[in-house]
């Protein structure tokens, strides 16, 4: 039960997360900011959910589900180091090909 | 409710397929295509088919796009503005298309319908695997022993195909010196990044066991040769972008690459012909009981199905680095992507 409890409040969450990501890259004015809420929302929502599913598994506790769940967190794991780093990738190749941040005009003008 | 679900994946993969054709943008439309392999991949998985959904990420969303993206990179990225004239071969083009699709369409009828038990395949053959599988060769996953085991002929060829295709790019581009190699678009430029360099290297020794556990586990769970070897080859791609292709022919000559794509085919091949001259048919691996020690011709099958499994592997892996550099250096291995 309350297993349950933790692992609805984890997939909710990185449920949550994903819808936050989404409308992070459909709002966001240019790439640098959409970036920015695809690697952050990505990265946390996938975490949530990965060690939610990974607790999940653990229903029935016996060897073959704790290695199951031990493969999950390495997957975690892997996800934590390889989101951002594609994310940094891509946005430096929107630097390197001189992409223009966006900027506040009104603001610029105050 | 899960078929709503397929629906909706079927929905977008048309969605996809449509705008790979429609995008002028030939980068955008790599992309897209890979979101298209990964849409199949979804829905394979759905279906049950974890080995070939597997594969499908490994080739179709992964190293496919790669080579795509190596292969716009050398060419122009934009599709040429379309000349008035060519209207008439637009609409016979159309003609053709259509009417071949509808004569799929009508052949399409008289399939049996999707799992239905009383097809020709579900009657004979997938019972027999089903049950005889695990007796017979001590596979547990039945999809390994049907491919490497009773559809071993088709296996041997599908990695002759692999074979001929990095062969046959190596041919075309292979020969070039820096000179005559039609140089397009540049984006290198010299370009380092400590961040990238050190995950990736970080990351790689990782993926690289993992690729050899799915070689070595594909008896047991989704894997194989394929997957396993096309996950090796892309942590050399990754090792060719984040580092550079010097560092990567460095460690895997173009040389090494040919010779061990030799070797994976003549492993499979061979172990065909081992069986061949023991006194039974090419490719039944039961009989290799015989050469090794205290095995019957179950445990034989099982050895063997990994010895091509092995095979499999390394002609994989050799043809994708061999592929990648060849591609995206346009045949000179100098500068990569």
């Amino acid at each position: 039960m309350l297993l349950n409890i933790v692992v609805i409040t984890l997939t909710g969450l990185g449920l949550f997360f994903f819808l936050a990501t989404t409308v992070g890259i459909l709002r966001f004015p240019d790439f640098y900011t959409r970036m920015h809420a695809a690697g952050k929302g990505d990265t946390i929502s996938s975490l949530l959910i990965l060690l939610g599913l990974a607790l999940y598994n653990l229903h029935h506790l016996s060897l073959s589900t704790a290695l199951v769940s031990i493969k999950i967190m390495m997957i975690l794991v892997f996800f934590f180091m390889a989101s951002p780093t594609a994310t940094h990738a891509i946005i430096d190749a929107g630097y390197e090909s001189q992409i223009e941040p966006w900027h506040n005009d009104e603001e610029e003008q105050a | 409710m899960i078929w709503s679900f397929d629906l909706l994946i079927l929905l977008f993969m048309v969605i996809c397929a449509f705008f790979v054709i429609q995008v002028k943008d030939l980068l955008g439309a790599a992309i897209v295509f890979g979101v298209y392999s990964f849409l199949m991949c979804l829905l394979w998985t759905e279906m049950g088919a974890v080995d070939v959904a597997f594969t499908e990420a490994a080739v179709g969303a992964g190293v496919s796009t790669v080579l795509f993206i190596a292969a716009v990179h050398r060419s122009s990225r934009q599709v040429k503005p379309r000349k008035r004239w060519r209207r008439p071969n637009k609409a016979v083009g159309l003609i053709a298309a259509g009417l071949l699709g509808g004569v799929l369409f009508y052949a399409s009828v008289d399939f049996p319908d999707w799992a239905d038990p009383s097809s020709p395949a579900s009657t004979h053959l997938s019972p027999y695997f089903i049950t005889e599988a695990l007796a017979d060769t001590s596979v547990p996953n039945l999809v390994t022993a049907v491919l490497a085991d009773y559809r071993s002929f088709d296996t041997l060829f599908e990695t002759a195909v692999i074979f001929v295709a990095g062969m046959a790019v190596f041919m075309i581009l292979g020969q070039k010196t820096k000179e005559s190699a039609q140089v397009g678009i540049d984006l290198t430029g010299g370009y380092e990044d400590t961040i990238i360099r050190v995950v990736s290297r970080a990351l790689v020794p990782f993926m690289q066991i993992f690729a050899l556990y799915v070689v070595g586990h594909g008896h047991h769970s989704p894997g194989g040769g394929f997957q396993g070897g096309v996950l090796l080859g892309a942590t050399f791609v990754l090792l060719a972008i984040s580092f550079d292709l010097k560092m990567v022919l460095g460690r895997m000559s173009e040389k090494k690459n040919l010779l061990l794509a030799n070797t994976g085919v003549l492993l499979y091949s061979g172990i065909g012909v081992l069986s061949l001259l023991l006194g039974a048919n090419f490719l039944d691996y039961s009989i290799l009981h015989t050469l090794l020690p205290s095995t019957g011709p179950v445990v034989a099958r099982s050895h063997a199905i990994l010895g091509v499994e092995i095979g499999v592997a390394i002609t994989v892996m050799a043809i994708i680095i061999l592929i990648y550099t060849n591609l995206s250096s346009g045949g000179t291995n100098e500068k990569g992507l």
